[in-house]
């Protein structure tokens, strides 16, 4: 195998005398779906902001499939091809449903330059659209603005957004955080039938531990902006320091 | 002239007008800090109380009277306005403020001259304040002196408000934190719609200063608002420093630029905004928002 | 869209039937309201509240007046060359203006204007300092042709370009650029996230809200005949995004009746009282407080593009604009 689709390398981030993050390394391969855990102010937020170039990197790089990730501007990594959702959904609450995700489709298409004669890119996208509204389940409020749905369905419009930007790295920031038990059984459904599916790397952080052990292949834990524990979720069990700093109060 | 006089009496022309652009500019700073605004009728305010002390002292004979109570009225329009108009705003977004703000400057111009007429109207420079003293062997006008030692009052004046007293302690608390104060059981509108009135009441003190000198006119309002959004981009919105610094800074700026270089005295003004706004949008002393 | 065509029908018959003076009123109506369609598509289509458009309404008015002054040029082509001159220096200035947003930018453009206000006075060789330049001529050509220079002509060659410029603008807000426009206003963070270079678009929207209010101070120019540095003035630019505000920003069509209603104001209530500019004062402010959708979307019964307040759970449902 060539070089690891993608990885972190001794990635530091600092706020004043505050390390963030930690050198933190790891490695994640093609098809892979690996779950970030960790106690609050571990870092995991902070991972996902440095490797999407909303916070620069301290020091440490980031390649993905052997580019360099680190000091892109957000929108040019998401150009190469990763996508991501937000701890606290981000979405385009005055627009319709739809097209929230008519314009995440939009972003990665070639005629997004268009400032005129655009008939044919917006056909496509809301096509698009409509196809993974269905598959969230979303397409009975498609018409509705995002900022009036439910909690439960603004997260599920969020990864469809991503989703429809067909990602080769998707990024899950808390996908179920603040949903109810019946609306996080539902999204887990959701995710695990659409990665069944594709090629899609997947770097989930999660706090719900069922969530983490239906989903991930592999995990890795932070603590205080340094990686404690890497590997199969049986693995990452039954390391002491995890134990210790983590897992302690399984519930 | 020789040049130690003219540094100095051009170094006191510019106190002189750094201690103007002083209130109005802190008025604006205090009001962004607490209410996170720009009072784009901050100028007006300042025509106000430009207008109102011209009445008050040529109705009542004393300019004393007049400093003192125009900026009272003008406070108290402030805070009509703040309980009016500025209260539903504050669940909007941000740029709602900035428009009816500007509504604001509109109106209180257009009913200025309305009530006043277009003319200028001139106020003499009371009697103790008038006359020249020797600076440096050159004449040099009292009532600059004046302002520039009542500036100076001020500054500490408010300086020691805002660092010592209970009311200024509360005043900086709430631009810090507004909600923890709230929970503290402060009523955190009464501190604002307070220290709105404060802002006003400061600016139209500027104004009454400033007539004596320039006369009330029509459009001085306009003329000023630029200057104070300059000096409150360079020193840093909401931030006590850095209205003083900048208040000096623009005053020599001018004194001195309008001397050397008459003509792009204006142009430097708004260059320099572009510069601040453009490269350090929160100025010398102003917050990371 | 009934509207629309009955609107272009009276549109064309209007300077057949009209007093003349009144041809002269409906033509400054169709310029102002070129003006604020230009506004719009920062305003209400970006979220980028300008309060110096008026830098661009005085770098069209003073290069086209120069080009017919100077340089002899056929009227078309000093107009469209303005145009294009306010477009091409908005690039720099867009550049600039866009690193920052709201409050900041609202200042910046405001400072733009003003330095341009201060050079036009100032620089006398070639703007002819405060008296501006005066005798702008109508010029005929290319080819001799001359039916704009009447004024029945003009009246025609502004509606002609108010027209293509709504025409173009319509097609530009509904295309990949403009949607992602009203993305941006909404959640630029998201926007960046989803691979959209907010920056590049918000450049894009300045430098077309640029080139229809220059093409529009060009056509202002030989309309009034002179160019003066009071084109720039803050107070032109606070009229022109009280135009769109209160006419309805995010829909196009409200800012042209803004500045129709504007400019009606002006000319019916000026005769009656003195104080016509504070009732349009407090008209602005009632409208921002109370009637946030403007005139025009009162009317429309549905919100338009974007609401430009925070989403009431109980209003309808808003779609985008087409």
């Amino acid at each position: 195998m060539a070089s690891p689709y993608l990885e972190c390398r001794e990635v530091s981030r600092y706020f004043g005398a505050l390390a963030a993050l930690d050198r933190v390394s790891m490695t994640v391969e093609r098809g892979e779906i690996r779950a970030v855990i960790g106690p609050n102010g571990a870092g995991k937020s902070t991972l996902f902001n440095v490797l999407t170039g909303v916070l620069p990197a301290s020091g440490g790089r980031v390649t993905f499939k052997g580019w360099p990730l680190t000091g892109l501007s957000p929108w040019k990594v998401c150009q190469r091809g990763v996508s991501r959702t937000f701890q606290f959904t981000a979405l385009f609450r005055r627009l319709p449903a739809r097209e929230n995700v008519r314009l995440a489709a939009q972003a990665r298409s070639s005629g997004r330059w268009r400032p005129l004669l655009g008939g044919a890119v917006r056909a496509e996208t809301a096509r698009t659209a409509d196809l993974w509204l269905e598959r969230v389940g979303l397409e009975h409020v498609a018409d509705v603005p995002a900022g009036l749905l439910s909690h439960g369905d603004q997260r599920l419009l969020e990864v469809a957004m991503a989703l429809a930007q067909g990602p080769e790295l998707l990024l899950l920031d808390e996908p179920t955080q603040g949903l109810s038990v019946e609306e996080t059984a539902r999204t887990v459904e959701i995710l695990r039938h659409l990665l069944a599916k594709g090629s899609l790397t997947v770097l989930l952080v999660e706090h719900d531990m069922e969530v983490v052990f239906s989903l991930a292949d592999r995990i890795t834990v932070l603590h205080q902006g340094r990686v404690i524990g890497d590997g199969t979720p049986a693995e990452v069990k039954r390391l002491p320091a995890v134990q210790a700093a983590y897992l302690g109060g399984l519930d | 002239m020789s040049p130690i006089a003219f540094l100095l009496t051009q170094g006191l022309n510019a106190l002189a007008l750094g201690a103007l652009l002083f209130f109005i500019s802190i008025g604006l700073t205090l009001i962004f800090g607490i209410m996170r605004i720009v009072n784009f009728a901050h100028g007006a305010l300042y025509m106000l109380g430009a207008y109102a002390g011209f009445t008050l002292a040529a109705g009542t004979g004393h300019y004393w009277t007049a400093l003192v109570a125009a900026p009272v009225l003008v406070a108290a329009v402030g805070l009509a306005l703040e309980f009016t108009v500025l209260r539903p705003l504050y669940r909007r977004e941000p740029g709602a403020f900035l428009l009816v703000t500007f509504g604001l400057a509109l109106v209180i111009g257009e009913a200025i001259r309305l009530a006043w007429g277009p003319e200028p109207r001139r106020l003499a420079i009371p009697a103790v304040l008038g006359g020249s003293v020797s600076v440096a062997g050159e004449p040099f006008p009292v009532y600059r002196l004046f302002l520039a030692g009542f500036g100076l009052a001020m500054v500490l004046a408010l300086w020691q408000f805002l660092e010592r007293s209970r009311l200024g302690l509360l005043i900086r608390a709430t631009a810090q934190n507004a909600e923890m104060v709230h929970v503290l059981g402060v009523n955190v509108r009464w501190v604002r719609a307070g220290v709105f009135a404060l802002g006003c009441g400061l600016a139209a003190l500027g104004g009454v200063l400033a007539t004596p000198l320039v006369t009330a006119y029509l459009g001085m309002g306009v003329n000023v608002i630029v200057e104070a959004f300059v000096i409150v981009i360079i020193g840093g919105m909401g931030s006590f420093l850095g209205s003083v610094v900048g208040s000096l800074l623009v005053g020599v700026v001018q004194t001195f630029g309008n001397f050397y270089l008459p003509d792009s005295a204006l142009a430097a003004i708004y260059l320099a905004m572009i510069a601040v706004l453009v490269w350090r949008p929160r100025g010398l002393f102003g917050r990371e928002e | 869209m009934a509207w629309g065509l009955a609107l272009i029908g009276v549109a064309a018959v209007a300077p057949l039937v009209l007093p003349v003076f009144l041809v002269t009123t409906a033509t400054e109506v169709m310029i102002l309201a070129l003006f604020a369609l230009s506004l719009d598509l920062l305003v209400g289509y970006t979220g980028l509240d300008s309060f110096g458009h008026a830098a661009a309404y005085g770098l069209g008015a003073y290069t086209a007046s120069l080009l017919l002054l100077h340089a002899g040029s056929p009227l078309p082509v000093a107009v469209g060359l303005a145009a294009a001159a306010t477009a091409l220096v908005a690039v720099p200035m867009g550049w600039l203006c866009t690193r920052t947003t709201g409050v900041s930018f609202a200042m910046l453009t405001l400072a733009f204007a003003q330095l341009l206000y201060a050079v036009a006075y100032k620089w006398q060789s070639v703007t002819g300092g405060s008296d501006g330049l005066a005798g702008v001529p109508r010029m005929a050509g290319p080819f001799g042709v001359t039916w704009f220079t009447s004024r029945t002509g003009y009246y025609y060659l502004v509606a002609v370009c108010l027209a293509a410029s709504y025409a173009f603008c319509r097609a530009f807000v509904a295309s990949p650029v403009g949607t992602t426009l009203l993305a941006i206003r909404d959640h630029e963070r998201k926007a960046e996230a989803l691979g959209y270079n907010a920056r590049a678009y918000k450049l894009a929207a300045f430098v077309a809200a640029s080139f229809f209010g220059g093409l529009a101070g060009a056509l202002y120019a030989p309309f009034a005949g002179f160019a003066s540095p009071e084109l720039f003035f803050w107070i032109v630019s606070g009229q022109v995004l009280i135009m769109v505000i209160v006419g309805g920003s995010g829909t196009l069509i409200g800012p042209m009746f803004g500045a129709a209603f504007f400019l009606l104001l002006e000319h019916y209530l000026s005769a009656v009282t003195d104080s016509w500019a504070l009732v349009l004062g407090l008209i602005f402010i009632a409208v921002v407080i109370f009637v946030p959708e403007g005139l025009y979307g009162l009317v429309r019964r549905r919100p338009p593009a974007v609401a430009r307040s925070r989403p009431a759970p109980e209003r309808e449902h808003g779609q985008p604009v087409p």
